[in-house]
């Protein structure tokens, strides 16, 4: 139950940060992804299998705020989550450089997935994407990593 | 057998996932314009909150302002530019009209008209995959939005159309620069009339000008009223260059009208305005 808690909570919070940030700025909303941050989060502390369900559940939310073909964004982060929780369980990632490399190298994979699946859907859409997108990774790990290593900090000094 | 499916259980349910997403995403081909009830569903219950949190900002920014800065010049301010916002885009539109316009008749009935239809509402969401998609407004099906109402910026320019998902206080609109967007335009000087489409990158496209056809840079596109969804004679945009290749129809970039920048709040032209005409009778 706990588990659900939190997860519905890292969810909401993204949600929250997305909202937000596009409100600020429309650009901004384009260079950062909350939502795969969370993934990424949820499925490193929790395994490959809640990686996968909490990637299809933000996948959607997110799709379902952008006019895009229903259910793309889903399937990118359900694959990146459970990839995610998977090498996490082989591989240390917690050191920053380590940790900012996997987030970069992981959200890379989803905009490729991405990409990959619009071109299969239909050319016409891979001409829309907007070099903001293409920064994505670079930003959203820069953040990422940084928020995981206070995260971190903070739950050892709790301790 | 229950062996194997716990031996395989994680891969079972990645499997089923992927699936799921393959089945949903294969759904949306015939389902072509027609509204897809799963994605309702989940815009539905996220977008109050979005609408919440915009709002909770809103006010605590508004709270904020009231106090530390004089509050009643302010609100007379907020009031006076609402006002005048409203009454620029009457004139806007009225200035069109009564260039077309023949007849005092007319003239009335196209201002009672238009005054009755306006609705300001605030942008409250932006699409985040691509910012020249779509964005999401704070007025919905409680508001009397249906699908294809037609929406405006500040200045009277056209922006986009309403499109399903509808939530009751929210809703989905179009922008001219999405790539599958398409009004039927005409070009104010040499009434040539093409469709326009979004190029996904903050421009559009006329299309289906051929290389005969008389069209010049700088030249403004209104709508045509053809495509039985937007009315006649409003501003889109501004043609920026021209070129002629070897292909059957001349490639014409246009600059939308409308500031990215500028889109804190739209106008929505309730009602089917497929009825009026904004060139008169």
């Amino acid at each position: 139950m706990r588990n659900f808690v939190e997860i519905g909570l890292g969810i909401i919070i993204a949600f929250l940060l997305y909202t937000i940030i596009g409100k600020i700025s429309f650009s901004l909303s384009q260079l950062l992804n909350f939502f795969t941050l969370a993934v990424i989060y949820f499925a490193v502390a929790k395994g490959e299998l809640y990686g996968a369900c909490i990637g299809t559940v933000s996948g959607l939310i997110q799709d379902s705020f952008s006019l895009g073909v229903f259910g793309v964004s889903g399937l990118s982060k359900t694959l990146i989550g459970f990839l995610a929780g998977l090498v996490a369980q082989k591989i240390n990632i917690l050191p920053l450089m380590r940790n900012f490399l996997f987030i970069f190298v992981l959200i890379s994979g989803e905009t490729a997935v991405s990409i990959f699946l619009y071109y299969f859907i239909s050319a016409e859409y891979v001409s829309e994407i907007t070099p903001f997108i293409l920064f994505q990774p670079l930003c959203t790990a820069v953040l990422g990593s940084a928020i995981f290593f206070l995260l971190r900090k903070f739950k050892v000094l709790s301790s | 057998m229950r062996l194997f499916l716990k031996e395989k259980k994680k891969a079972i349910i990645l499997f089923t996932l992927i699936f799921f997403h393959l089945i949903l995403i294969s759904l949306q081909v015939p389902l072509g314009d027609k509204e897809n009830y799963f994605e309702r569903t989940i815009f539905s219950v996220f977008s109050p909150v979005q609408h919440g949190v915009i709002y909770f900002f809103q006010k605590v920014g508004d709270i904020w302002n009231d106090y530390f800065y004089l509050w009643e010049v302010q609100k007379m301010n907020k009031e006076m530019k609402e006002e005048m916002f409203l009454l620029r885009q009457e004139n806007s539109q009225l200035r069109r009209a009564l260039q077309r316009l023949k007849a005092e008749r007319n003239v009335q009935n196209f201002i009672s008209n238009l005054h009755e239809s306006f609705l300001v509402t605030r942008v409250i969401g932006i699409d985040a995959r691509n910012i020249y998609k779509s964005i999401i407004i704070a007025k919905g099906s409680l508001d009397g939005l249906k699908k294809n109402m037609v929406v405006l910026d500040k200045q009277g320019h056209l922006i986009g159309r309403i499109i399903d998902p509808i939530s009751l206080k929210e809703a989905k609109v179009q922008l001219i620069t999405d790539i599958d967007s398409g009004v039927s335009v005409v070009s104010q000087e040499s009434r040539a009339g093409g469709v326009l489409t979004g190029d996904g990158k903050g421009n559009c496209m006329l299309k289906y000008i051929y290389p005969t056809q008389k069209v010049s840079k700088g030249e403004k596109l209104l709508t045509s009223g053809l495509d039985h969804i937007f009315p006649t004679a409003i501003e889109v945009g501004k043609i920026v260059s021209i070129q002629t290749g070897a292909s059957l129809f001349k490639r014409i970039k246009v600059k939308p009208s409308f500031e990215f920048s500028d889109l804190d709040m739209v106008v929505i032209i309730p009602g089917d305005l497929r009825g009026i005409s904004f060139e008169g009778e």
